[in-house]
């Protein structure tokens, strides 16, 4: 039995997400065709719409429908603050802190070395000229605290270094809560290499 | 080496001193993680798992660190049980973390897999920890790995005599190429070479990086002899460097 050109176009099409291989796309391939025919409709023009009106906001990059996305264009931000994060969950995560009343700029990725990811693969000379609107007067990094992450920061330090901001560097340290005894060791060796001053 | 021994418990390590060189997804919610081991050389292992949120071994993952890993399999590519701190933690910042990365990327070009380098696995960790200690001496601290990491693998450099097996002098001018080493400027062999003083090729020998001249022409040789045995793929860190140099 040979599969039907269009099933193989579709299954080709699957192997297009991240983590997906030619055995999982072609049981999502058969799944939808076989199983769930309206959740195929519903995905298929899901995406195309999708796709036509996501863009990303002039101003935190974020995915949006409009030129400038609501949260950017509410008024009631402190634009003085910039801080900038990987990705837009790592923007909601911070936003349910409702500790952060500034504006945001998402990278849309991190650089990466290893893999070639560069800053001309991320938004960097975006974040570059958003910075110098005239009004950001800090610039809060908030990428992980993974080796890529540390990595992004340092470069986007540099770059903004001689522009007269002001640049921060998001805490790390004990978790709320955290009890000696149970937390990680490099989140203990952290803490202690950057423990600050009481007295 | 550790290799030789025939017994089932080959296929089986604990306890060995790893750094993690790199990782990049496999399967849905594995990695594979490139290891940089003491007693088994550069060895790429499984981390079922790694990418859950709630996965033990993510925060383990970072490169740069002093681990303990277990791993077993006797096929290429190994499943890794597990990774644990060892020694202290390395704060490896700024541009000391940017020759971090460019270390890693040349030990993935440069290393055989399943090929034991103790003494490299050692340097490379002394020169995380100088690099962590004395970030703004970072060239020569690289220039002093670089030069150890091509040794080790077996590629002569010679520095202390010509090809013609007579010292080097430190004020004569020699032209260094690959393979070959310093030849006197009148030879014919200047299409592929850098040209420098003895006097820098001295001063690598003693391990001495303090002259500025020194510093520029080791700079050269190395980045010559690097591309020399990794051929015409660039180095991505390198470019990162370069683009951080342009800001
Ligand atoms: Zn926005």
């Amino acid at each position: 039995m040979s599969t039907p050109a269009s099933l193989e176009q579709l299954i080709e099409a699957l192997r297009c997400l991240p983590g997906v291989g030619p055995k999982s796309a072609t049981r999502m391939a058969y799944y939808l065709l076989q199983r769930d025919r309206p959740g195929a409709n519903l995905l298929a023009n899901a995406l195309d719409t999708a796709l036509q009106v996501v863009g990303h906001c002039q101003l935190c990059n974020t995915f949006s429908e409009q030129p400038v996305c609501p949260m950017c264009a509410s008024g009631n931000r402190d634009s003085s603050l910039l801080c900038v994060v990987e990705m837009p969950t790592d923007m909601m995560m911070m936003e349910q802190t409702h500790a952060f009343e500034g504006m945001y700029f998402v990278l849309m990725g991190r650089l990466s070395p290893l893999d070639g990811v560069g800053p001309k693969e991320i938004g960097l000379e975006k974040l570059l000229k958003r910075a110098q609107d005239g009004l950001v007067k800090e610039v809060v990094l908030a990428t992980n605290y993974t080796v890529e992450g540390e990595a992004t920061a340092h470069y986007i330090s540099e770059m903004l270094a001689k522009h007269g901001l002001k640049l921060t560097r998001i805490a790390r340290g004990m978790p709320m809560g955290g009890e000696i005894e149970h937390v990680d060791s490099g989140t203990l060796a952290q803490a202690m290499m950057e423990r600050r001053k009481v007295l | 080496m550790a290799s030789g021994k025939v017994s089932t418990s080959i296929f089986k390590q604990d306890n060995q001193p790893v750094y993690v060189l790199h990782s990049y997804p496999f399967k849905e919610t594995s990695l594979v993680v490139e290891l940089f081991t003491r007693d088994f050389g550069r060895v790429a292992a499984v981390a079922k798992g790694a990418r859950r949120p709630r996965s033990a071994m993510r925060g383990m993952l970072q490169s740069f660190q002093p681990l303990l890993g277990a791993w077993s399999g006797k096929l290429e590519l190994k499943t890794l049980h597990s990774l644990e701190w060892y020694a202290g933690l390395l704060m490896l910042q700024g541009e000391a973390l940017m020759c971090g990365f460019y270390m890693n990327e040349l030990l993935l070009r440069l290393l055989a897999r399943e090929d034991a380098h103790e003494m490299l696995f050692d340097d490379y960790g002394l020169t995380l920890k100088a690099l962590a200690a004395a970030p703004s001496d970072s060239a020569n601290i690289l220039r002093r790995f670089e030069l150890r990491l091509l040794q080790q693998l077996g590629y002569a450099v010679p520095l202390t005599h010509n090809i013609k097996d007579e010292a080097v002098l430190a004020d004569a001018q020699y032209f260094y190429v690959p393979e070959m080493g310093p030849v006197s400027l009148q030879h014919d062999y200047q299409e592929n070479g850098v040209q420098l003083s003895g006097k820098t090729l001295l001063d690598m020998d003693k391990d001495d990086y303090a002259d500025v001249q020194t510093q520029q022409q080791s700079k050269q040789l190395m980045r010559l002899l690097i591309s020399h045995y990794l051929g015409d793929k660039p180095l991505h860190t390198r470019q990162l460097l370069m683009d951080l140099q342009d800001l």
